[in-house]
Protein backbone atom coordinates (compact mmCIF):
# COMPACT_ATOMS: atom_id res chain seq x y z
CA UNK A 1 0.00 0.00 0.00
CA UNK A 2 1.26 3.41 -0.89
CA UNK A 3 0.27 6.78 0.37
CA UNK A 4 1.23 10.16 -0.97
CA UNK A 5 2.35 12.08 2.12
CA UNK A 6 1.72 15.53 0.74
CA UNK A 7 -1.76 16.01 2.20
CA UNK A 8 -3.57 18.13 4.69
CA UNK A 9 -5.65 15.20 5.81
CA UNK A 10 -5.14 14.38 9.47
CA UNK A 11 -7.09 11.19 10.04
CA UNK A 12 -8.94 8.57 8.09
CA UNK A 13 -11.73 6.36 9.28
CA UNK A 14 -11.91 3.64 6.66
CA UNK A 15 -15.13 1.92 5.78
CA UNK A 16 -16.65 -0.39 8.29
CA UNK A 17 -16.34 -4.06 7.50
CA UNK A 18 -19.94 -4.76 8.23
CA UNK A 19 -21.60 -3.41 5.10
CA UNK A 20 -21.95 -6.78 3.42
CA UNK A 21 -23.66 -8.17 6.44
CA UNK A 22 -26.07 -5.28 6.25
CA UNK A 23 -27.22 -5.93 2.68
CA UNK A 24 -30.95 -6.45 3.08
CA UNK A 25 -32.27 -9.25 0.88
CA UNK A 26 -35.91 -8.69 1.90
CA UNK A 27 -35.78 -4.98 1.09
CA UNK A 28 -33.54 -5.59 -1.97
CA UNK A 29 -31.13 -3.02 -0.53
CA UNK A 30 -27.33 -2.98 -0.83
CA UNK A 31 -25.09 -1.32 1.73
CA UNK A 32 -22.67 0.97 -0.16
CA UNK A 33 -18.99 1.28 0.69
CA UNK A 34 -18.23 4.50 2.53
CA UNK A 35 -15.35 6.24 4.25
CA UNK A 36 -14.97 9.19 6.56
CA UNK A 37 -11.86 11.36 6.61
CA UNK A 38 -11.06 14.11 9.06
CA UNK A 39 -9.49 17.37 7.92
CA UNK A 40 -8.52 20.45 9.89
CA UNK A 41 -11.84 22.24 9.49
CA UNK A 42 -14.21 19.60 8.16
CA UNK A 43 -15.09 15.94 7.77
CA UNK A 44 -15.28 14.37 4.33
CA UNK A 45 -17.72 11.51 3.98
CA UNK A 46 -17.73 9.51 0.75
CA UNK A 47 -20.12 6.87 -0.56
CA UNK A 48 -19.43 4.67 -3.57
CA UNK A 49 -22.69 4.67 -5.53
CA UNK A 50 -22.14 3.10 -8.96
CA UNK A 51 -25.19 2.60 -11.20
CA UNK A 52 -26.92 5.58 -9.62
CA UNK A 53 -28.19 8.87 -11.11
CA UNK A 54 -27.73 12.08 -9.14
CA UNK A 55 -31.48 12.75 -9.04
CA UNK A 56 -32.18 9.38 -7.41
CA UNK A 57 -30.15 10.09 -4.28
CA UNK A 58 -31.73 11.19 -1.02
CA UNK A 59 -29.56 12.46 1.84
CA UNK A 60 -30.93 13.10 5.32
CA UNK A 61 -28.76 14.61 8.02
CA UNK A 62 -29.19 15.63 11.64
CA UNK A 63 -26.65 16.39 14.32
CA UNK A 64 -26.13 12.71 15.17
CA UNK A 65 -26.44 10.76 11.95
CA UNK A 66 -26.61 10.84 8.18
CA UNK A 67 -28.63 8.56 5.89
CA UNK A 68 -28.12 8.03 2.18
CA UNK A 69 -30.64 6.25 -0.02
CA UNK A 70 -30.26 5.80 -3.78
CA UNK A 71 -32.19 3.94 -6.43
CA UNK A 72 -30.12 1.89 -8.88
CA UNK A 73 -30.73 2.74 -12.53
CA UNK A 74 -30.60 -1.00 -13.31
CA UNK A 75 -31.30 -3.94 -11.01
CA UNK A 76 -28.22 -5.71 -9.68
CA UNK A 77 -28.52 -9.50 -9.45
CA UNK A 78 -26.44 -11.28 -6.83
CA UNK A 79 -26.52 -14.76 -5.40
CA UNK A 80 -26.09 -14.95 -1.64
CA UNK A 81 -26.09 -18.35 0.06
CA UNK A 82 -27.82 -19.89 -2.93
CA UNK A 83 -30.53 -17.25 -3.08
CA UNK A 84 -30.62 -15.00 -6.14
CA UNK A 85 -31.70 -11.48 -5.27
CA UNK A 86 -32.41 -8.50 -7.48
CA UNK A 87 -31.16 -5.47 -5.60
CA UNK A 88 -32.81 -2.14 -6.44
CA UNK A 89 -31.43 0.33 -3.87
CA UNK A 90 -28.40 1.44 -1.89
CA UNK A 91 -29.06 2.45 1.70
CA UNK A 92 -26.81 3.27 4.65
CA UNK A 93 -27.02 5.25 7.88
CA UNK A 94 -23.89 6.37 9.71
CA UNK A 95 -23.30 7.98 13.08
CA UNK A 96 -21.61 11.34 12.70
CA UNK A 97 -18.74 12.74 14.75
CA UNK A 98 -19.67 15.24 17.46
CA UNK A 99 -19.54 19.01 17.06
CA UNK A 100 -20.44 19.35 13.40
CA UNK A 101 -22.24 22.14 11.59
CA UNK A 102 -24.96 20.14 9.81
CA UNK A 103 -26.57 23.32 8.40
CA UNK A 104 -23.48 24.11 6.31
CA UNK A 105 -23.04 20.59 4.97
CA UNK A 106 -22.63 20.32 1.18
CA UNK A 107 -22.69 17.35 -1.22
CA UNK A 108 -21.30 16.59 -4.68
CA UNK A 109 -21.87 13.62 -6.95
CA UNK A 110 -19.36 12.72 -9.63
CA UNK A 111 -18.75 9.43 -11.48
CA UNK A 112 -20.83 7.47 -9.02
CA UNK A 113 -19.12 8.84 -5.93
CA UNK A 114 -21.02 10.95 -3.44
CA UNK A 115 -18.83 13.34 -1.45
CA UNK A 116 -20.32 15.09 1.57
CA UNK A 117 -18.37 17.87 3.22
CA UNK A 118 -19.37 18.41 6.83
CA UNK A 119 -17.84 21.48 8.52
CA UNK A 120 -16.76 21.20 12.13
CA UNK A 121 -18.62 23.48 14.52
CA UNK A 122 -16.53 26.30 15.87
CA UNK A 123 -15.85 25.71 19.53
CA UNK A 124 -13.56 26.75 22.34
CA UNK A 125 -12.75 30.15 23.81
CA UNK A 126 -9.78 32.49 23.78
CA UNK A 127 -7.24 32.50 26.58
CA UNK A 128 -5.41 35.70 27.30
CA UNK A 129 -1.66 35.59 27.83
CA UNK A 130 -0.57 37.61 30.83
CA UNK B 1 10.89 2.08 -28.91
CA UNK B 2 13.65 -0.47 -29.00
CA UNK B 3 13.09 -1.46 -25.41
CA UNK B 4 9.74 -3.11 -26.15
CA UNK B 5 11.28 -5.61 -28.58
CA UNK B 6 14.05 -6.40 -26.14
CA UNK B 7 11.59 -6.77 -23.27
CA UNK B 8 9.37 -9.03 -25.35
CA UNK B 9 12.07 -11.67 -25.75
CA UNK B 10 12.72 -11.82 -22.03
CA UNK B 11 10.60 -13.72 -19.58
CA UNK B 12 8.55 -11.24 -17.59
CA UNK B 13 6.45 -11.92 -14.52
CA UNK B 14 3.43 -9.75 -13.69
CA UNK B 15 2.09 -9.81 -10.14
CA UNK B 16 -1.33 -8.64 -8.96
CA UNK B 17 -2.99 -8.91 -5.56
CA UNK B 18 -5.74 -7.01 -3.71
CA UNK B 19 -4.50 -3.59 -2.57
CA UNK B 20 -5.54 0.07 -2.92
CA UNK B 21 -8.59 0.34 -5.18
CA UNK B 22 -8.08 -3.34 -6.19
CA UNK B 23 -6.02 -1.96 -9.08
CA UNK B 24 -3.65 -4.95 -9.22
CA UNK B 25 -6.50 -7.45 -9.16
CA UNK B 26 -8.51 -5.73 -11.92
CA UNK B 27 -5.47 -5.12 -14.13
CA UNK B 28 -3.98 -8.59 -13.97
CA UNK B 29 -7.34 -10.39 -14.22
CA UNK B 30 -8.17 -8.39 -17.33
CA UNK B 31 -4.81 -9.18 -18.93
CA UNK B 32 -5.26 -12.90 -18.27
CA UNK B 33 -8.70 -12.78 -19.83
CA UNK B 34 -7.76 -10.55 -22.76
CA UNK B 35 -4.53 -12.37 -23.67
CA UNK B 36 -6.24 -15.76 -23.15
CA UNK B 37 -3.49 -16.94 -20.81
CA UNK B 38 -3.47 -20.52 -19.50
CA UNK B 39 -3.28 -21.47 -15.84
CA UNK B 40 -0.10 -23.48 -15.26
CA UNK B 41 0.13 -23.68 -11.49
CA UNK B 42 -0.75 -22.37 -8.07
CA UNK B 43 0.93 -21.15 -4.88
CA UNK B 44 -0.11 -22.57 -1.51
CA UNK B 45 0.59 -21.17 1.92
CA UNK B 46 -0.30 -22.85 5.23
CA UNK B 47 -1.17 -19.51 6.87
CA UNK B 48 -3.74 -18.51 4.28
CA UNK B 49 -7.33 -19.25 5.23
CA UNK B 50 -8.50 -22.35 3.37
CA UNK B 51 -10.30 -20.82 0.41
CA UNK B 52 -11.31 -22.03 -3.02
CA UNK B 53 -13.27 -20.26 -5.72
CA UNK B 54 -15.62 -21.99 -8.12
CA UNK B 55 -16.09 -20.49 -11.56
CA UNK B 56 -18.32 -22.22 -14.12
CA UNK B 57 -18.00 -25.42 -12.10
CA UNK B 58 -14.19 -25.24 -12.07
CA UNK B 59 -12.33 -25.16 -8.74
CA UNK B 60 -9.82 -22.33 -8.57
CA UNK B 61 -7.14 -21.91 -5.88
CA UNK B 62 -6.75 -18.34 -4.53
CA UNK B 63 -3.18 -17.79 -5.83
CA UNK B 64 -2.72 -18.89 -9.41
CA UNK B 65 0.08 -18.83 -12.00
CA UNK B 66 -0.67 -18.17 -15.68
CA UNK B 67 1.52 -18.12 -18.78
CA UNK B 68 1.44 -17.18 -22.42
CA UNK B 69 4.61 -17.04 -24.51
CA UNK B 70 7.19 -15.10 -22.48
CA UNK B 71 4.64 -13.54 -20.10
CA UNK B 72 4.04 -15.13 -16.71
CA UNK B 73 1.40 -13.93 -14.26
CA UNK B 74 0.84 -14.54 -10.56
CA UNK B 75 -2.59 -13.43 -9.39
CA UNK B 76 -3.90 -13.59 -5.84
CA UNK B 77 -7.60 -13.22 -5.11
CA UNK B 78 -6.86 -13.07 -1.38
CA UNK B 79 -5.45 -10.05 0.44
CA UNK B 80 -2.49 -10.77 2.73
CA UNK B 81 -1.51 -9.78 6.21
CA UNK B 82 2.13 -8.56 6.48
CA UNK B 83 3.53 -11.89 7.65
CA UNK B 84 2.15 -13.82 4.68
CA UNK B 85 3.27 -10.99 2.39
CA UNK B 86 6.96 -11.72 3.06
CA UNK B 87 6.48 -15.40 2.31
CA UNK B 88 4.51 -14.51 -0.81
CA UNK B 89 7.40 -12.32 -1.99
CA UNK B 90 9.90 -15.13 -1.35
CA UNK B 91 7.69 -17.62 -3.22
CA UNK B 92 7.57 -15.25 -6.19
CA UNK B 93 11.36 -14.92 -6.17
CA UNK B 94 11.88 -18.69 -5.94
CA UNK B 95 9.51 -19.21 -8.83
CA UNK B 96 11.20 -16.47 -10.84
CA UNK B 97 14.68 -17.95 -10.33
CA UNK B 98 13.54 -21.43 -11.33
CA UNK B 99 11.89 -20.08 -14.48
CA UNK B 100 14.66 -17.65 -15.51
CA UNK B 101 12.39 -14.61 -15.17
CA UNK B 102 14.34 -11.48 -16.06
CA UNK B 103 11.95 -8.80 -14.83
CA UNK B 104 9.07 -8.60 -12.39
CA UNK B 105 6.30 -6.02 -12.67
CA UNK B 106 3.97 -5.50 -9.73
CA UNK B 107 0.76 -3.59 -10.37
CA UNK B 108 -0.72 -1.68 -7.48
CA UNK B 109 -2.70 1.40 -6.54
CA UNK B 110 -1.55 4.67 -5.04
CA UNK B 111 -3.77 6.47 -2.62
CA UNK B 112 -4.38 9.98 -3.86
CA UNK B 113 -7.30 11.86 -2.45
CA UNK B 114 -7.12 15.04 -4.48
CA UNK B 115 -6.21 13.59 -7.86
CA UNK B 116 -7.52 14.91 -11.13
CA UNK B 117 -10.37 12.47 -11.81
CA UNK B 118 -10.17 13.04 -15.58
CA UNK B 119 -6.75 11.48 -16.01
CA UNK B 120 -5.47 9.04 -13.42
CA UNK B 121 -1.71 9.04 -13.49
CA UNK B 122 0.71 6.17 -13.24
CA UNK B 123 4.02 6.14 -11.40
CA UNK B 124 6.91 3.70 -11.46
CA UNK B 125 9.33 2.62 -8.77
CA UNK B 126 12.27 0.38 -9.63
CA UNK B 127 14.33 -1.83 -7.33
CA UNK B 128 17.41 -1.80 -9.57
CA UNK B 129 18.88 1.07 -11.61
CA UNK B 130 18.90 -1.13 -14.71
CA UNK B 131 15.13 -0.62 -15.01
CA UNK B 132 15.24 3.18 -14.92
CA UNK B 133 15.63 3.26 -18.70
CA UNK B 134 12.32 1.46 -18.98
CA UNK B 135 10.62 4.30 -17.08
CA UNK B 136 12.20 6.78 -19.45
CA UNK B 137 11.40 4.82 -22.64
CA UNK B 138 7.75 4.39 -21.73
CA UNK B 139 7.34 7.86 -20.25
CA UNK B 140 6.32 6.62 -16.83
CA UNK B 141 6.72 9.22 -14.08
CA UNK B 142 9.11 8.15 -11.37
CA UNK B 143 7.57 7.73 -7.92
CA UNK B 144 9.63 10.26 -6.01
CA UNK B 145 8.28 10.54 -2.47
CA UNK B 146 5.76 8.87 -0.19
CA UNK B 147 5.35 6.01 2.26
CA UNK B 148 5.09 2.34 1.33
CA UNK B 149 3.93 -0.26 3.81
CA UNK B 150 2.27 -3.63 4.01
CA UNK B 151 2.35 -6.11 1.16
CA UNK B 152 4.03 -3.74 -1.30
CA UNK B 153 6.80 -2.92 1.20
CA UNK B 154 7.39 -6.61 1.91
CA UNK B 155 7.73 -7.33 -1.80
CA UNK B 156 10.04 -4.41 -2.49
CA UNK B 157 12.23 -5.27 0.51
CA UNK B 158 12.67 -8.83 -0.78
CA UNK B 159 13.13 -7.86 -4.41
CA UNK B 160 15.74 -5.21 -3.64
CA UNK B 161 18.01 -7.94 -2.24
CA UNK B 162 17.41 -10.19 -5.22
CA UNK B 163 19.20 -10.36 -8.57
CA UNK B 164 15.91 -9.95 -10.45
CA UNK B 165 14.92 -6.32 -10.98
CA UNK B 166 11.35 -5.30 -10.32
CA UNK B 167 9.18 -2.41 -11.44
CA UNK B 168 6.26 -1.42 -9.26
CA UNK B 169 3.58 0.37 -11.27
CA UNK B 170 1.39 2.56 -9.10
CA UNK B 171 -1.83 3.84 -10.62
CA UNK B 172 -3.56 6.72 -8.86
CA UNK B 173 -6.79 5.48 -7.35
CA UNK B 174 -9.33 5.80 -4.60
CA UNK B 175 -7.87 3.72 -1.77
CA UNK B 176 -11.09 2.51 -0.18
CA UNK B 177 -13.37 1.95 -3.16
CA UNK B 178 -12.86 -0.48 -6.06
CA UNK B 179 -11.36 1.61 -8.87
CA UNK B 180 -11.47 -0.23 -12.23
CA UNK B 181 -10.97 3.10 -14.01
CA UNK B 182 -7.53 3.42 -12.44
CA UNK B 183 -6.70 -0.09 -13.63
CA UNK B 184 -7.34 0.95 -17.24
CA UNK B 185 -4.37 3.31 -16.96
CA UNK B 186 -2.27 0.39 -15.70
CA UNK B 187 -3.53 -1.92 -18.47
CA UNK B 188 -2.63 0.51 -21.26
CA UNK B 189 0.81 1.14 -19.73
CA UNK B 190 1.47 -2.60 -19.43
CA UNK B 191 0.32 -3.16 -23.01
CA UNK B 192 3.00 -0.72 -24.16
CA UNK B 193 5.71 -2.33 -22.03
CA UNK B 194 4.80 -5.87 -23.12
CA UNK B 195 4.25 -4.77 -26.71
CA UNK B 196 0.85 -6.45 -26.89
CA UNK B 197 -2.52 -5.17 -28.07
CA UNK B 198 -5.13 -4.98 -25.37
CA UNK B 199 -8.60 -3.62 -26.04
CA UNK B 200 -9.97 -1.95 -22.90
CA UNK B 201 -13.51 -1.50 -24.27
CA UNK B 202 -14.82 -4.46 -22.28
CA UNK B 203 -13.63 -3.21 -18.89
CA UNK B 204 -14.77 0.33 -19.70
CA UNK B 205 -18.31 -0.97 -20.23
CA UNK B 206 -18.26 -2.85 -16.93
CA UNK B 207 -16.78 -0.22 -14.61
CA UNK B 208 -19.92 0.37 -12.57
CA UNK B 209 -20.78 -3.32 -12.29
CA UNK B 210 -17.24 -4.19 -11.19
CA UNK B 211 -17.48 -1.61 -8.44
CA UNK B 212 -20.62 -3.23 -7.04
CA UNK B 213 -19.41 -6.80 -7.49
CA UNK B 214 -16.11 -6.24 -5.68
CA UNK B 215 -17.40 -4.51 -2.54
CA UNK B 216 -16.77 -7.69 -0.58
CA UNK B 217 -13.15 -8.08 -1.69
CA UNK B 218 -12.52 -4.37 -1.12
CA UNK B 219 -13.67 -4.65 2.48
CA UNK B 220 -11.55 -7.75 3.11
CA UNK B 221 -8.58 -5.93 1.61
CA UNK B 222 -9.10 -2.90 3.82
CA UNK B 223 -9.22 -5.17 6.84
CA UNK B 224 -5.84 -6.64 5.83
CA UNK B 225 -4.35 -3.23 5.11
CA UNK B 226 -5.52 -1.96 8.50
CA UNK B 227 -3.65 -4.86 10.14
CA UNK B 228 -0.61 -3.96 8.06
CA UNK B 229 -0.78 -0.37 9.21
CA UNK B 230 -0.93 -1.40 12.86
CA UNK B 231 2.02 -3.75 12.51
CA UNK B 232 4.18 -2.13 9.90
CA UNK B 233 3.87 1.60 10.32
CA UNK B 234 6.24 3.52 12.55
CA UNK B 235 4.73 5.93 15.06
CA UNK B 236 4.16 9.45 13.69
CA UNK B 237 6.87 10.94 15.87
CA UNK B 238 9.58 9.00 14.02
CA UNK B 239 8.44 9.88 10.52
Amino acid sequence: MVKDDNKSEIRISPPTISSLLSDDIDQRTLSPLSCLREFETNWLLEFDLPLVNKNDIKITINENSISVEAKLKESYLEEKLGVKTKFEYFKKTLTLPRKIDDKKTTAKFNKGRLTIKIPKAASGHKIQIR
Amino acid sequence: MQTSKKVLKEKILLVGFPSNGLVGTFTVSYLIHNLEMSQIGEIEHPDLPPTLFVEDGEILPPIRIYKKNNIFVILSDLPFDPFVAYDFAESILDYSKKNQIKKIIIISGMETVNRDPKTPKIYGLVTHKSLEKLLYDFRISKFLAGSIFGTDAAMITSFRKSQIPALILYSECHPFFPDPEASITAITTLARILDVKIDTADIQKKIEWLRIQHRNLMEETIRSLQQEKKVGRPPQIYR
